[in-house]
């Protein structure tokens, strides 16, 4: 069977314009050679027709008996962790809707790498852009870290470079800022990358934010690739500002994104500049979506006092597990077999992809659909505006990850 | 299941029924004659109650990316209203801007069976659904916005023909699953990407080449020939600048005559008038819509207190971002479509220009003769939160009342005012039209807003109280679609409500050059921008109502 228009949510982009060929259990992107936008789709090939059932501390058994197992170890739970959150919105909606019940907490597997960006929110608001503006508007684009490119593989040609676009011309700065020198990228004739002599990606955009802050003292030692930059960004139109926030270091990431917020509003005052943020490779967006509609706050979410509370030091699933304050792991992980907890509980439930091997042995593994190959469903992309459908392609037995978590929720 | 209601004082504007005494019947979702009932059924003794229709909300901003980020930025809101779930119920948070349960709750709780998202991006409608599905108790619908995007700006570039847009705008009401088509600011959205920060109405927008006039004629006529119900949406230019009351008397007649809805008129009825270069113009406004039969309007009335303002209008958000309380701010360039803005507000009845807008609101209510042609809202959350209904209510309907919170204002702002001397107070009649019979009808909801038999059981009972406010707080009994959802202002069932569409026909061939401009253009393709009701359902999560359309 052949498929047109398939969503791949390996990476935040959501690229739907995907040709892929099904045949039994085997599924084959035809449309893309990319070897990342591949791994979706050879990761979700099932061989082993034993992954498809439940198992019970490593022993097959029917999804009744693991739904009873997973309520029983629920109740024997004081403190318990929905964790990993790497779904579809339906599979989100019901682990909150059990998370809630069981007075537990909730969070992502990424969950610290998206504070700082909450936080900003939160804190300033932003400027923000999306992805078909940025390939038809912007006249600039400056990335930090040539790292981007590669994590988001088809970024170049979807967004950077598209064949045309509504200005009618395609001619615009790219620039790409590093700190380690890329020779492929520095032979680019499309791309401007400056190598600059700096410890980091960080230190160049507050150099950036000097240069936009009324404090001219602070201007002093400026690098001229920045100040060049700069310059790019303020005779420009349109000039975007795109960065992944897992490329700089978590613990003064906040401070970089504000730099980065502040240098975008200042300019904004005379000049239309936009920052893209790009992200959710992992289902984050999708998972801190559903949090704030559905709560009013990001994750993380405790629910451990009847209300939803949200205080990232206290409920930050990571540090929770580390300190063995929590009892019960709930792990929800469907599009990627890789996507293992790095850290357990005491008690551990698996409702995850059919080809996920954990390292530990879990006390209830749960295989369920991959969303977007075996199931339906709708996922956000890294510009938290589009919704993209997830299709159904592929027919078998694994139940969605939606219905065991109801499953569970409704044996409690 | 059947109910008797029996001994209800009745308002059902539909029906001319003012405050008589008489039996409703509820048989199974729907309104029955009371005499069809079987005399051993279910009956409740309301005789010391008001009843009317469910109430809806025109215009309330629930659902969608804006909404999301409303509540991320209002984090304090959030943590200082959070409230338990209970077996019915789930937990949930925010005054403001609430979550989506809550959201619901709230609205059931005050007697409301319907609210309508009037911001819908065609590109987020998925995400609006979402979160409108996940708004129980009421239900839901969206205007989709159009005339900031680039595809229909470039049709009228090109000359295409009104049948042409006509078919486009039919496309997305039918691609997003909406009832209506809001435009705000027209092209302003748009020209605000290329860095220009002000466009009147009557300026040619030098990114797209076409004027706001241009934009609000062509799709009021487009909304008028399809045969859609809703008039088409207007956000006015020139959102909450000094003197934009010419600007919207002037926006009512680019719509030459076909009908237009301009809402949260109050943000557009300002004059520059006296020291301060800010005056109230709700006067010449409600002359306006006066004279203007095409012409209906919500108000969009202010309320003192913390609110956040969220909207698609990023030119002039950004206009207005310095005045934000507290000071953080967010504009979004949207996907080529449209765009929008959430900051913060304090109104203050000690500002003169919080005070002014509070007066010009209650101005505006008070001058419009029709009830059927000025409805209440408050923007929410943009003016007020939406629970703040009961005291706009009682503010309408109590003249002393008014006049004492007036007395508080600045004293600046009371000069600016005439508010004191008008001396009309709704009547519960009235009240009815603009918050049931008025909203049905101009949505299209043949069978809500009215308590006749055949209609669908949405009704409010309310126990008379001394305090009007009181009174429509807290309801005695709310019915959904004939079950008993809310007694004694208290949640006792929950249920889910289904969204409301129009489906206008259309010459598909419009796909054509659509699937051109998505496929070089957008980055989500056409056959997956599109929402079924299939989808809708499954995925979702919401039951798709679909309501006629009648060419003129």
């Amino acid at each position: 069977m052949q498929f047109k228009h398939v969503t791949c949510p390996q990476c935040g982009l959501l690229c739907d314009d995907l040709d892929v060929s099904v045949n039994d259990q085997d599924v084959t992107l035809n449309s893309n050679s990319n070897s990342v936008c591949q791994q979706f789709f050879i990761d979700a090939k099932l061989t082993d027709k034993s992954a498809l059932q439940p198992q019970i501390q490593g022993k097959p058994c029917t999804l009744d008996e693991a739904v009873a197992y997973a309520a029983k170890l629920y109740t024997e739970a004081k403190q318990s962790v929905i964790s990993g959150l790497i779904a579809d919105v339906q599979a989100c909606r019901s682990a909150f809707a059990l998370a809630e019940k069981t007075r537990g907490v909730i969070d992502h597997a990424n969950g610290q790498g998206m504070r700082a960006s909450t936080a900003i929110m939160q804190r300033y608001g932003e400027v923000r852009t999306t992805l078909s503006e940025t390939r038809n508007r912007a006249d600039c684009i400056v990335l930090f870290g040539a790292e981007v490119l590669s994590k988001f593989p088809r970024l170049r040609e979807r967004i950077l470079k598209p064949a045309e676009t509504l200005s009618g011309s395609t001619a615009r700065k790219i620039i790409i800022i590093d700190v380690v020198a890329n020779a492929e990228l520095a032979a680019d004739k499309e791309i401007e990358f400056f190598h600059l002599p700096l410890p980091n990606l960080e230190t160049a955009i507050q150099q950036l934010q000097y240069l936009a802050s009324p404090r001219a003292s602070e201007k002093a030692e400026i690098e001229p690739a920045i100040r060049q930059i700069h310059q790019d960004i303020l005779a420009s139109n349109y000039s975007v500002l795109a960065w992944t926030a897992s490329l700089f270091a978590k613990i003064t990431a906040e401070q970089t994104l504000q730099n980065l917020t502040f240098f975008i509003k200042e300019t904004m005052k005379i000049k239309r500049c936009v920052g893209l943020p790009l992200g959710s490779s992992r289902g984050e967006i999708t998972a801190n979506q559903v949090s704030t509609w559905q709560t009013g706050f990001p994750l993380p979410v405790a629910f451990s006092t009847g209300t939803p509370e949200h205080n990232p030091t206290i409920y930050n699933a990571d540090t929770m597990l580390a300190n063995s304050e929590v009892d019960l792991l709930v792990w929800l992980s469907t599009y990627s077999p890789d996507d293992t907890p790095q850290q357990y509980a005491k008690t551990n439930i698996m409702i995850a992809h059919p080809n996920m091997q954990c390292s530990q042995t879990a006390d209830v593994f749960i295989p369920v659909g991959v969303p977007g190959i075996d199931q339906r469903g709708l996922a956000c992309r890294t510009d938290a505006v589009a919704t993209l459908p997830l299709h159904s392609i592929r027919e078998n037995d694994l139940p969605s990850a939606d219905h065991v978590l109801n499953l569970i929720f409704q044996a409690l | 299941m059947a109910i008797k209601l029996v001994g209800a004082q009745v308002y059902d504007p539909v029906h001319q029924i003012d405050g008589k005494q008489m039996d409703i019947g509820i048989d199974q979702e729907q309104i029955c004659n009371a005499d069809t009932l079987a005399p051993d059924c279910e009956s409740i003794d309301i005789s010391d109650c008001i009843v009317m229709a469910g109430a809806i909300d025109l215009h309330t901003h629930i659902g969608g990316g804006k909404v999301n980020i409303a509540r991320t930025m209002m984090i304090e809101d959030h943590q200082a209203h959070s409230h338990h779930g209970d077996h019915q119920c789930r937990s949930g948070s925010g005054h403001a801007v609430p979550s989506t349960f809550t959201a619901g709750y709230r609205y059931a709780e005050m007697g409301y069976t319907a609210g309508f998202e009037p911001a819908v991006l065609p590109v987020n409608a998925r995400q609006a659904h979402l979160e409108m599905a996940d708004t129980p108790m009421i239900d839901k619908g969206g205007y989709v916005l159009l005339g900031n995007d680039d595809f229909l700006l470039q049709m009228m570039r090109d000359g295409a023909s009104q049948s042409a847009i006509n078919d486009y705008v039919a496309w997305v009401l039918n691609a997003s699953q909406c009832i209506g088509i809001k435009v705000v600011n027209a092209g302003g959205v748009h020209a605000f990407k290329f860095n220009q920060r002000r466009l009147d109405l009557d300026e040619v927008s030098t990114a797209s080449g076409v004027t706001p006039r241009q934009i609000v004629n062509v799709l009021s006529r487009a909304v008028y020939e399809l045969g859609v119900t809703h008039p088409l949406h207007v956000h006015a230019s020139n959102l909450g600048v000094p003197g934009n009351f010419e600007t919207t008397i002037a926006t009512m007649g680019a719509a030459e005559g076909v009908p237009i809805h301009l809402t949260h008129i109050q943000f557009h009825s300002y004059g520059t008038e006296g020291d301060m270069k800010f005056s109230s113009a709700a006067c010449e406004i409600a002359e306006a819509i006066n004279k203007n039969k095409n012409v209906t309007a919500d108000v969009g009335q202010i309320m003192f207190g913390q609110t956040v303002t969220t909207s698609g209008d990023t030119m002039m958000q950004y206009y207005g971002h310095e005045h934000g309380n507290p000071k953080k701010w967010t504009v979004m360039d949207i996907e080529c479509e449209m765009g929008c803005g959430v900051v913060p507000f304090r109104y203050r009845d000690k500002s003169f220009v919080n005070a002014l807008q509070w007066s010009i609101g209650l101005e505006i209510f008070l001058q419009v003769n029709d009830p059927w042609r000025v409805f209440l809202t408050t923007d929410h959350p943009n003016g007020a939160p939406f629970t703040s209904y009961p005291h706009l209510i009682k503010l309408l309907m109590n003249r002393s009342f008014r006049n004492d919170h007036f007395s508080n204002l600045s004293p600046e702002a009371q000069r600016m005012s005439n508010l004191p001397s008008m001396d009309r107070e709704y009547s519960l009649y009235e009240i009815a039209i603009m918050t049931r019979a008025a909203p049905a009808k101009i949505l299209g909801l043949a069978d809500q807003g009215h308590l006749a038999a055949g209609a669908t059981a949405n009704i409010t009972v309310y126990r008379k109280q001394d305090d009007i406010e009181q009174m429509f707080a807290r309801p005695a009994y709310v019915f959904k679609n004939g079950k008993m959802i809310v007694k004694d202002g208290q949640i006792i069932e929950t249920v889910k409500g289904v969204t409301h569409v129009v489906k206008p026909d259309y010459d598909k061939s419009i796909e054509k050059s659509l699937r051109t401009y998505f496929d070089k253009f957008q980055t989500i393709s056409l056959d997956n921008f599109k929402i079924s009701n299939d989808e809708m359902e499954e995925c979702i999560g919401s039951q798709v109502v679909e309501h006629p359309c009648k060419k003129p």
